[in-house]
């Protein structure tokens, strides 16, 4: 039970502080200039750092969900022409956008908390208030507009790979034609929609919790490591509420 | 002038300073010592806002800076800067864009314009043959010799040393003590120095405060130090390892 208490102590505190740093980076996005060349520079890291991962982890999913959609489609109906059809608004709205939120947590948010956090243990975080740069303006704001120019991007990608890995698929394990496979009649314009939104929203957020774990890291490497772990954890566990919010939302909408 | 007052920080059980009161006159260089974990780096990042007080005050030129926000910092941290105890060079930049960052962000020069003044602060410790090199591509003395020119970049009225001589060979150790005593009698330069390096103190101070057990144990002049009759003093001054003092 301690141990239970202790855990929601330590998660109201990462959120409270988390959202500090999310009102602080909107504060400086407004009020001070943007380093131009520190976001393109941070847009590459994204994209670098993630583009593959996401390519191969959503072509994977497109494969195994094709296949097993595609095997349930022939036991129950005897047909699995449609099965493109029927996985492509899963991709669009939950799949692609949600796991590239996912990869992008694990591989980017891993890497801005060890980034800051090593920069805090070391004093460098100090230096930079010293030299009149303060760190949520100079550490967290171009990695979270970086990080809003890239989900979108990779989550396009993903959602592409998906796609072709799913076609790929369907035409090897069930001979579906691939023009048969491209069927976009069950998509709907919200569904684009909705999966942006999401990417975008977890571009937003990803970065800014991270950045958050990394600033608040304590001690020396021990302190940079717990600040690591924290920032996978809750930036994932950040994506998957953000997505049930989202897509309860936009549920509600379209009924 | 800078005044410490009664000041009381703790780190959960651990108290670390526990009333201490100093007076800062200006342009005077002015000795922090004490063993390690004795609070000195402690106490003087209070002043720059690095940490909070548990109470007590700090008054800058009058103003209490204990209240401040972070924002009521900037202005204050281009009058008065800290060396840090690492160098805390930034590893992405060259060693004249570290030098220039201060200028970029605190005066809002053009990235040209803060290279070009930031030239002149290398050439001041001796370091413009490696102005575009990277800290990762120097060692820890030429790096904090950098560190030293990017806290002089806003000519600050006020400069606080964190152990500037730690990790340096004895040779550029004393050229950073000529360079705070030069700070001191030719520009006026109020430099305040958290140090255990006997030869600093001895060589360049006009006065030092000693910090035993979270308080001023001695207050003077070197001379008032070195001639102390306090064992737990004379065990630092003779850097014995049996006395009073405890590790």
């Amino acid at each position: 039970m301690r141990a239970l208490l202790d855990l929601l102590g330590h998660a109201i505190r990462d959120a409270r502080f988390a959202l500090t740093v999310g009102g602080r980076t909107v504060y400086y996005l407004a009020r001070a200039p943007l380093d131009r060349a520190a976001v393109w520079r941070q847009a590459f890291e994204v994209g670098n750092r993630s583009v593959l991962f996401v390519l191969l982890t959503l072509g994977f999913l497109g494969a195994i969900m094709n296949l097993q959609t595609g095997f349930q489609a022939l036991r129950l109906f005897g047909d699995a022409s449609l099965v493109g059809a029927q996985t492509m608004p899963l991709v669009l709205r939950l799949f692609g956008p949600t796991v590239t939120g996912l990869m992008v947590a694990t591989r980017v948010g891993t890497g801005i908390a060890a980034e800051v956090g090593s920069m805090v243990v070391t004093e460098q975080v100090d230096a930079l208030r010293m030299s009149g740069a303060p760190p949520v303006d100079y550490l967290v704001k171009p990695r979270f507009v970086a990080c809003i120019l890239m989900l979108p991007a990779l989550a396009v990608l993903g959602v592409t790979a998906s796609f072709v890995a799913g076609m790929a698929v369907s035409y090897g394990a069930f001979q579906v034609n691939p023009a048969t496979y491209a069927n976009f009649d069950l998509v709907r314009t919200g569904d684009v929609f909705e999966g942006l939104l999401k990417a975008l929203t977890y571009g937003a957020v990803i970065p800014i919790i991270a950045g958050a774990a990394g600033l608040s890291a304590r001690g020396g490497s021990e302190g940079v490591g717990q600040a690591t772990t924290r920032a996978v954890v809750n930036a994932s566990l950040a994506v998957i509420v953000l997505d049930f919010v989202i897509g309860g939302a936009a549920f509600v909408l379209r009924t | 002038m800078i005044r410490f007052i009664d000041v009381h920080k703790a780190f959960g059980p651990k108290r670390v300073l526990d009333g201490v009161s100093i007076d800062v006159a200006r342009g005077e260089v002015l000795f922090i010592i004490g063993k390690s974990g004795a609070g000195k780096s402690v106490l003087v990042k209070h002043l720059l806002g690095l940490l909070a007080p548990d109470a007590g005050q700090i008054l800058f030129e009058g103003q209490d800076v204990a209240g401040f926000s972070e924002r009521d910092f900037f202005p204050l941290r281009k009058r008065c800067t800290m060396v840090l105890q690492h160098s805390t060079l930034f590893d992405s930049m060259t060693l004249l864009e570290n030098v220039a960052l201060p200028l970029r962000k605190h005066q809002g020069l053009s990235h040209a314009a803060s290279l070009e003044a930031a030239r002149s602060k290398l050439q001041l410790v001796h370091m413009e043959r490696y102005a575009d090199r990277r800290p990762a591509d120097i060692g820890d003395g030429l790096r904090k010799r950098v560190a030293i020119a990017r806290a002089l970049t806003m000519e600050p009225e006020y400069v606080v040393f964190d152990e500037p001589t730690t990790g340096l060979d004895p040779i550029s150790a004393r050229h950073v003590d000529r360079l705070i005593r030069r700070l001191a009698d030719e520009t006026s330069v109020t430099s305040i120095v958290v140090s255990h390096d006997l030869a600093s103190i001895f060589g360049v101070a006009d006065r030092v405060v000693m910090l035993y057990q979270g308080r001023v144990l001695l207050d003077g002049p070197p001379q008032a130090f070195r001639d102390s009759a306090d064992p737990v003093v004379r065990q630092f001054v003779n850097g014995l390892p049996d006395g009073p003092m405890d590790i």
